[in-house]
């Protein structure tokens, strides 16, 4: 589903002594089925920003659509419940929101507010712990025994389970230790690819931003500062550190090289190899001290 | 010599007798004015070393000793005095209605004055760029400038082990960056022994000494040099090595002569530099 905001600001406690503007003016748009990663330091506007994508809030000003749904001050869909069966959000933390007595009604829970037959459900469980990374043999367990991690994958088992068009991560992998990180983000990976989903990821990783997304869309105070692809957008190191950010450490290298070694190199999303072997070209040639 | 301000003797723990030892027979020390950071896998039994420092948890075999006292239900009221703790998640952790009576409550516990209070919550909330926020609701504040009013609630108490538990994992780099800066600042102005428990690489390189957690026991305890050239073996207990050590391999795989462990850009640059400049 396209996902288009034409001029939403968004404003806490309007009118009281505590009216605060989190979001202001913001148009974006987002093609179905890309991998956009929304960036901005702490207090930007990303939470705010995805609590519209599923009609928690709706704009004070302009309008969000989502697909056929239009979402205004004084409009909202009809079927709130219909747009977000469709729109799954991964919360941060969400290992905090499980509830039931065990994994596996824990997991059918989303399906089965949306209406999902029981026989899909368990299809569905069956399909999602290994990808997710659970064993068979947790689904009985109460979700409050696993460790941290495995109740995060709990919580995203159960969002996947409602098997959403658009999938919205808030800082999905906060907390997991390395590998548990580049696993999550690699099964979302996939998972976009596979499902072909719209998936949105808010995060503060350049890297991740650099590895998984085609779309970048920066946030600075509740509006659109800067949007692109991420080799364009993440190597602007004057127009990131105006809003508090910085370009992936690769790019801060690839920088530092260049000025002291005279030569540029391009930045094209190179893995730690191709970087590698860029700079043994440059260095084959031979360098003169001046 | 620095003096002795944490010090684990063989210490075991688990959370039931049925249940698996989260923590094996491990020893370790750390100093005064010391910074060392404690990494590992999820579940490897970090958090719970952190939680024994201050006898949230008490282990079934072994000793600890914080600042010369063994750590016993009856001595953890003062060890509390000593080691201040900050958690992952701000929300689990405040009481005051304001930002500054946050701050305040640690130390009205501890029966400091009011005009020390008012001193030390100017120069905390100030460290941690909170001091605009001072009269605000905490559950107003985003996640990130939560955690920075849990730093300046334990730096006001003037601990001398300050535990970092993933403290962090929340704020944004920049964000990361500032408080690590006026944590290390604080560190060395009152001589604490900082133990930072992170996944954070740039927090672990900043680290004099990094204790490696694997499976409940101690794998590796050296500088961080030391500890960053086993990359093969650290990538197989789940932990990441920083870029510049992972480019420094690679370049070594493309055939350029690297002789020395870099762990900043700057020592890299230095090194390809003064190893090609000369043909």
């Amino acid at each position: 589903m396209d996902i288009t905001f034409n001029n939403v600001s968004y404003i806490y406690q309007a009118k009281t002594p505590f009216e605060h503007k989190a979001i202001a003016d913001l148009s974006l748009f987002i093609p179905s089925g890309s991998f956009t990663a929304v960036i901005g330091h702490t207090g930007s506007g990303k939470s705010t920003l995805i609590q519209h994508l599923n009609g928690l809030v709706r704009p004070t000003k302009g309008e969000v659509i989502i697909g056929d749904y239009h979402l205004t001050q004084d409009q909202k869909p009809d079927e709130l419940k219909s747009l977000r069966s469709r729109v799954g959000v991964v919360f941060q933390y969400p290992e905090h929101q499980l509830f039931e007595e065990t994994v596996k009604k824990d997991i059918a829970f989303g399906p089965h507010n949306f209406g999902v037959p029981q026989a899909e459900i368990n299809k569905r469980i069956e399909q999602l712990t290994p990808v997710v990374g659970l064993s068979d043999e947790l689904l009985e367990r109460s979700p409050f025994d696993l460790s941290g991690g495995q109740m995060r994958r709990v919580a995203i088992a159960g969002v996947l389970a409602t098997e959403p068009e658009v999938l919205v991560l808030d800082e999905p992998t906060a907390g997991l230790d390395p590998r548990g990180q580049r696993e999550m983000m690699d099964m979302f990976y996939n998972l976009h690819h596979q499902e072909g989903m719209t998936t949105i990821l808010v995060t503060h990783s350049m890297e991740d931003a650099v590895k998984y997304a085609d779309n970048v869309v920066i946030l600075n105070d509740g509006t659109k500062y800067m949007e692109g692809k991420p080799e364009e957008v993440l190597t602007q190191r004057d127009a990131l550190h105006k809003v508090q950010l910085d370009v992936p450490e690769m790019v801060q290298f690839i920088n530092k090289f260049s000025e002291q070694f005279g030569y540029d190199i391009p930045y094209r999303r190179q893995s730690p190899a191709e970087l590698a072997s860029d700079i043994r070209q440059i260095l084959k040639g031979g360098l003169t001290n001046e | 010599m620095r003096e002795k301000l944490v010090e684990f003797k063989n210490v075991s723990f688990r959370y039931g007798e049925e249940q698996p030892w989260v923590l094996k027979d491990c020893s370790f020390e750390i100093y005064q004015n010391e910074a060392a950071a404690i990494i590992g896998h999820n579940g490897s039994g970090k958090s719970t070393i952190a939680k024994l420092m201050n006898g949230l948890l008490f282990p079934q075999e072994g000793e600890i000793i914080i600042n010369g006292r063994q750590l016993t239900q009856e001595s953890i009221w003062e060890i509390r005095k000593d080691v201040g703790m900050v958690f992952q998640n701000p929300d689990n952790q405040f009481v005051g209605t304001t930002v500054q009576d946050d701050v305040a409550f640690g130390m009205e516990n501890r029966g400091i004055e009011r005009d020390e209070m008012v001193k030390r919550i100017d120069n905390t909330l100030k460290a941690v760029s909170m001091d605009s926020y001072r009269l605000t609701e905490p559950h107003k504040l985003s996640g990130g400038q939560k955690q920075r009013v849990a730093i300046a609630s334990v730096l006001a108490i003037f601990p001398q082990v300050l535990i970092l538990d993933e403290a962090t994992a929340m704020l944004d780099p920049r964000g990361r960056r500032d408080i690590m800066k006026t944590v290390t600042n604080v560190q060395e102005e009152r001589n604490l022994s900082l133990i930072t428990i992170t996944h954070d690489l740039q927090e672990v390189v900043q680290a004099e000494r990094v204790i490696v957690m694997n499976n409940g026991e101690i794998w590796d305890e050296a500088v961080p040099r030391e500890i960053f050239a086993k990359k093969a073996e650290l990538r197989e207990i789940g932990l990441d090595i920083p870029f510049i050590a992972t480019l420094s391999d690679e370049l070594r795989h493309a055939g350029v002569t690297i002789t020395n462990e870099a762990l900043s850009h700057e020592e890299l640059l230095e090194e390809l530099w003064t190893s090609h400049s000369t043909t």
